[in-house]
């Protein structure tokens, strides 16, 4: 009895393996790649114009189709199933037997360039979810296949932006100027130069799945999708984030296409093809909007920034620039203001050209209008003291009665070094004295609210204690 | 001291004690015209002070508005850049009522925004200002527009939260009348002031007014669900938000209070989204 069950249970054990081996067998028989290569040559038989054209298509054999292509170190696969990618037959049909729209292949034959080095994903794979990458809702490739309305990053890793803009790329053209107006590289440094609030840029196409926190993003955990929602609300993605910058509808993803064209493998320079150089000359109002307007804006007005906690200052209007010297500005330039968002912009810290520099300090100073009447401060003997109770009485409301500015205050901080150390009394006493039109300072002089040239520098000189308490 | 010069001044002193009270009752009825004028005169002066100090910067000496910081530009999180106007007192028109709308304020309103100051604008609390001070101040801006001499106050509407404020029942009730009232034709459908008319508001002034984006923020008035009623109740005279006291009833409201909560991530579901 016992004998007879044992065989039995054997009997059924083996008809299961037999059972898997076969469906192996047929799996194998049968790969998407087999299937649409069988739905291709079947295609091209039914619609073969002559018996020469069938007997073509009744030849094509069947097997994995490999581009390997050494110098850019890739191997695609992609063609086993995009069979009919240089196929001009092919428009008529879906994916993945549809020939490569537009005429890109023309001057990027799959034969040279495989097709990786522009839609990414993995070329080495042999169905579509694992050359894809993410179909599935999550994914885990670092380099998923690119949605189409970014392709155009890769076209900028071998060619300049003019002779795009001249073909008609126009995603990427838009991204790069986007990039420029927005002044992301007023945070943001690329090849070392740009400012230091945010992280740089260089490798941002490039980098790992893991470099994105993926907590807040909707859809499919993509880094293209990350850099896109970053894009529409910053602060929805990462929620301490002090970007400044909100995209709307096209824009957004045409920025997207520019981040992903910086990328930290080169391309060999056989398969570039840059037609113009790089402009290398930009004037001092494009060097402002690269390097200074995604704070200050145009700089006439002062805006108190929401992100910062903090007021910007005006530092285009006339009536800032009549009262500063050309020293104390380059000061605060090329240091920056410590304690608040205001880096350092000299060459060392930011990489921007010392000649660059300059024209942004020309462009601000050529919006002078007139000298102002100077505040002759030495001459007066300063009381702390009385300057104390004038303080208490006008200034704190906006500065805060020990000067730090901050929270919802407007005043600007009082206590840090570029009020302490830096500024001539002077200037301190002319703001006083006069206000700062676009900014919310109003004068207190004569003209103003009143005060004696001798009270302003009662105040001035009790602001002065105010760094060393 | 022996016991009988004890117990004659404790006498004495009971006396008195009881004396007392009739002898300021005897003073106040003595106060005449002339000194009640006095005493509001020394109260403007005290609010006067108080004013040139802390609000004329911003409000202007004649409270028109027109101070010497005069407007002021703020740019919020999400991109927007809003001018921001200090409030002319000399139309008396006050967003921030417990009346009826068209009224004017009462008292403990000014005291209330003057104390707490206004989130996301630059009103900002006087912490450490005395209810003597408070009072007076109230009393000098009402000086600024004549409609506190020709009109009498209004009733305070009460603002008494039903039990059922905050329910799921009562938020789908009032999801139904921020649909039907269309609440998102400026305020958004979430409530980030982003709707479809958002960008056509003007307050009476003249100026463009953008909807309170309520979902990132606390509420101007107050964020407790009495001060939402409110506002549904008595409407922010001088901007686009009108009242809706006679339009809604007192439960609908009360349910619309709960939707605009669950909106804010007050309660619900969005209250635990920001975390993570």
């Amino acid at each position: 009895m016992h004998s007879r069950f044992y065989l039995s249970l054997l009997l059924v054990a083996s008809v299961v393996v037999i059972g898997f081996m076969g469906l192996a067998t047929f799996r194998e028989m049968s790969t998407e790649w087999q299937q649409h290569q069988a739905e291709y040559k079947d295609y091209l038989i039914a619609n073969a114009k002559d018996d020469a054209a069938k007997k073509r298509a009744e030849n094509i054999e069947t097997g994995i189709r490999q581009i390997f292509i050494p110098s850019l170190k890739k191997a695609d696969r992609c063609t086993s199933c995009h069979i009919g990618v240089e196929n001009p037959m092919m428009t008529k049909v879906d994916h993945p037997y549809q020939v490569h729209p537009g005429n890109h292949l023309a001057n990027h034959s799959v034969a040279k360039f495989g097709c990786t080095i522009c839609h990414y994903g993995q070329g080495r794979a042999t169905n579509k979810s694992q050359a894809h990458g993410g179909e599935r809702g999550e994914n885990y490739w670092d380099y998923p296949v690119i949605p189409a309305k970014y392709v155009q990053s890769a076209c900028a890793r071998c060619h300049d932006m003019k002779m795009l803009a001249d073909e008609g790329v126009t995603n990427i053209v838009k991204g790069e100027q986007l990039f420029r107006e927005k002044g992301c590289q007023g945070c943001h440094k690329v090849k070392g130069v740009g400012g230091d609030l945010g992280k740089e840029l260089d490798e941002i196409g490039s980098q790992p799945l893991h470099y994105f926190p993926m907590g807040h993003v909707k859809g499919k955990l993509t880094a293209y999708n990350w850099i896109k929602q970053h894009f529409d609300d910053p602060r929805a993605i990462v929620p301490t984030s002090e970007m400044k910058l909100t995209l709307k509808g096209d824009e957004a993803d045409q920025l997207t296409t520019y981040m992903f064209s910086m990328r930290s493998d080169e391309i060999p320079s056989k398969y570039k093809l840059i037609k113009n150089l790089p402009n290398t000359n930009r004037s001092g109002k494009e060097l402002y909007t690269i390097f200074c307007s995604a704070c200050h804006s145009d700089g006439q007005t002062a805006v108190f920034e929401e992100v910062f906690d903090r007021s910007v200052p005006a530092i285009t209007n006339p009536d800032f620039l009549n009262k500063i010297d050309d020293k104390t500005l380059r000061v605060f330039v090329d240091e920056g203001r410590s304690g608040t968002q205001m880096t350092a912009w000299k060459h060392t810290a930011s990489g921007v050209k010392k000649d660059d520099v300059d024209k942004i300090m020309a462009y601000l100073t050529q919006n002078r209008s007139e000298t102002v009447d100077p505040f002759s401060y030495a001459q007066f003997q300063r009381d702390p003291e009385k300057g104390k109770a004038i303080y208490d009485r006008r200034c704190a409301f906006c500065h805060g009665e020990k000067g730090k500015g901050g929270g919802r205050k407007l005043g600007l901080n009082l206590r840090n070094d570029a009020v302490q150390k830096i500024v001539d009394p002077a200037f301190l006493a002319t703001t006083v004295r006069d206000g700062r039109k676009g900014t919310p300072m109003p004068a207190f002089g004569a003209e103003g609210e009143g005060l004696t040239d001798q009270q302003i520098a009662d105040v001035v000189g009790y602001v002065k204690t105010l760094g060393k308490k | 001291m022996n016991l009988f010069t004890l117990r004659a001044l404790l006498s004495a002193l009971l006396f008195t004690s009881l004396l007392f009270p009739f002898s300021a009752i005897a003073q106040e009825q003595q106060m005449t015209e002339e000194e009640e004028e006095a005493a509001y005169e020394a109260q403007l002066k005290l609010g006067e002070e108080y004013y040139s100090v802390n609000c004329r910067m911003c409000h202007g000496k004649d409270g028109d508005g027109k101070g010497f910081v005069a407007t002021i530009k703020y740019a919020e999180k999400k991109g927007r850049v809003l001018t921001t106007y200090p409030r002319d007192f000399t139309v008396g028109l006050y967003r921030f009522r417990s009346t009826s709308t068209g009224c004017l304020p009462d008292d403990q309103d000014l005291k209330t925004t003057i104390k707490g100051g206004i989130t996301q604008s630059f009103m900002p609390p006087q912490d450490g200002i005395s209810d003597e001070e408070l009072a007076a101040i109230v009393e000098y801006i009402k000086t600024f527009s004549l409609r506190f001499e020709d009109e009498d106050p209004c009733d305070v509407i009460a603002a008494k939260k039903p039990g059922y404020v905050g329910s799921d029942k009562s938020i789908d009730k009032g999801k139904v009348v921020y649909n039907d009232m269309k609440c998102w034709e400026c305020h958004g459908q979430l409530g980030a002031g982003d709707g479809p008319k958002s960008l056509d508001i003007k307050d009476d002034w003249g100026q463009q007014l953008l909807p309170f984006d309520f979902v990132t923020g606390e509420l101007k008035r107050g964020s407790t669900p009495e001060n939402i009623y409110m506002t549904f109740t008595a409407g922010l005279d001088g901007t686009g938000m009108p009242s809706y006291e006679d339009s809604l009833s007192e439960e609908q409201r009360w349910n619309l209070v709960s939707y605009t909560l669950k909106l804010m991530g007050k309660i619900g579901a969005n209250k635990d989204a920001g975390g993570h």
